[in-house]
């Protein structure tokens, strides 16, 4: 019913442009009339999202949020029907949106620092970084649990984890990072973890200005770099590591016999 | 930095035109990137593991020729999976040794195995790069005009190693068609999983 719904929906709005159509397509417009059919319709859905996260304080992510945003926009609020997954689309489109928008602040922070001069300090960066982020769930600090339950939903697992692993990449990207190996996934996976834990801590954070959510970012991040630390001082032990594991080798041999002459 | 974030409801407003079109060049662009890079990381194991056990015999030098170009071909793509914000395959660790276990392994069978399986490696390559021609094409010759030159070259380049295979008598190799077969069959799964995941 809900594809059915948003099919009318498209083909509606299409008519809409009716008068912009050209009679009598030939077969190569009429790719180019699908692109821009496609389009327009990716635009109304991005007005009405854009307009229905006002109301997603008092009605939380939902469906009735992107009804009323479509009757700002004055379209019928059955225009939700545009969403088959209902809030689920709402919470992807002010995920990614966010993210965009934090991407843009950290590529005019590392140009900013390029022309002074200046060098960034990883984990300053990267604490920063998160911090604008979540910064920008401020405004919907009390339904986001909502928001996380819905991102959890395996038919949504999919666009979270993509909006999640590109939040990371743009994280790492703008702060220096050009692996293009493991270490590409080893890292972000890393990020992720700390991401994750300090969003859910400051879910329950009731400090002036999440100022304990900031402490506990620093904690974490310090904890990544004693990591960092102590396995780069575990490969410069690695030669005492690789002889004892070749003397217990040679201690099981013995033990099982392998090494007498009279087996 | 740490901008005050917004207010509830603050609008964004789309300034991108064609966002539709961009996602799809996008999409598809990190799909090329992401197996091309993955290929050539592969070629570049098989060649090393060839010329660990092939380094003295007589077709050494040629397996080094052709290794160093598949460096070359790996470190261009490297350079695109910055340029273009591209996620590598997360299967690179297994490519990794099962392009030095194929490469040590037909090698062992003889210098003719080795050379059979470039050629039947060279072989899928070759006409996955044509296919991905055909794509970029299908998108937007203009913009991917440059990436199209890349892939044209190196599918040269990789067309060229498959009739040095031959030329080195791949085709007097053990059991031939029955290698060559296993080891396309394997490439081609690998280009269809590196592409997605």
């Amino acid at each position: 019913v809900r594809r059915r719904q948003a099919r009318f929906i498209s083909v509606t709005a299409a008519k809409f442009t009716a008068e912009q159509r050209s009679e009598g397509q030939s077969s190569e417009n009429s790719a180019k009339e699908d692109a821009q059919e496609a389009q327009y319709e990716h635009d109304i859905r991005q007005r009405i999202l854009s307009a229905s996260l006002v109301y997603v304080q008092e009605l939380g992510w939902t469906q009735k949020a992107l009804e009323a945003g479509a009757k700002d926009e004055g379209l019928p609020p059955i225009a939700h029907g545009m969403f088959p997954r209902g809030g689920a689309e709402l919470v992807h489109y002010f995920y990614s949106k966010s993210n965009e928008e934090l991407a843009e602040i950290l590529s005019a922070d590392v140009k900013e620092a390029e022309a002074k001069g200046e060098k960034l300090k990883t984990q300053t960066f990267i604490q920063n970084a998160i911090e604008t982020r979540l910064r920008m769930i401020f405004p919907y600090m009390d339904i986001w649990p909502q928001a996380m339950a819905i991102q959890a939903l395996p038919q949504n697992a999919v666009d979270s984890w993509t909006n999640t692993l590109n939040l990371m990449d743009e994280i790492w990207y703008y702060a220096g990072d050009r692996s293009t190996d493991f270490n590409w996934y080893t890292k972000r996976m890393t990020l992720f973890a700390i991401y994750k834990s300090t969003e859910v801590y400051m879910l329950q954070d009731k400090s002036a200005d999440k100022e304990d959510t900031w402490a506990f970012l620093n904690r974490r991040l310090k904890d990544l770099e004693n990591i960092a630390a102590a396995k780069k001082s575990c490969e410069q032990n690695s030669d005492v590591f690789k002889e004892a594991v070749k003397g217990f080798a040679v201690m099981g041999r013995n033990v099982l016999g392998f090494n007498s002459r009279d087996r | 930095m740490l901008a005050a974030s917004g207010t509830i409801g603050r609008r964004w407003i789309s300034t991108s035109v064609n966002s539709v079109k961009k996602a799809k060049t996008r999409k598809l662009l990190d799909k090329i990137i992401r197996v091309d890079h993955a290929g050539e990381f592969g070629a570049d194991r098989i060649y090393a593991g060839q010329l660990a056990v092939l380094k003295k015999s007589s077709v050494g030098p040629m397996i080094q020729e052709m290794w160093d170009e598949e460096k070359h071909h790996r470190e261009t793509f490297e350079k695109l999976i910055v340029e273009k914000r591209v996620r590598p395959t997360v299967l690179l660790p297994l490519w990794n040794i099962a392009g030095f276990a194929l490469g040590a392994g037909t090698a062992l069978l003889g210098k003719e195995a080795a050379m059979a399986c470039t050629v039947a490696v060279e072989d899928v390559i070759g006409d996955h790069y044509n296919n991905q021609i055909r794509e970029l094409m299908e998108d937007d010759p203009e913009q991917h005009k440059e990436l199209l030159e890349i892939v044209k070259k190196f599918r040269d380049d990789e067309m060229h190693h498959h009739d040095i295979g031959l030329e080195y008598d791949a085709e007097k190799a053990p059991f031939y068609n029955a290698l060559t077969q296993v080891i396309k069959i394997g490439c081609k799964g690998a280009v269809w999983i590196s592409e997605r995941i």
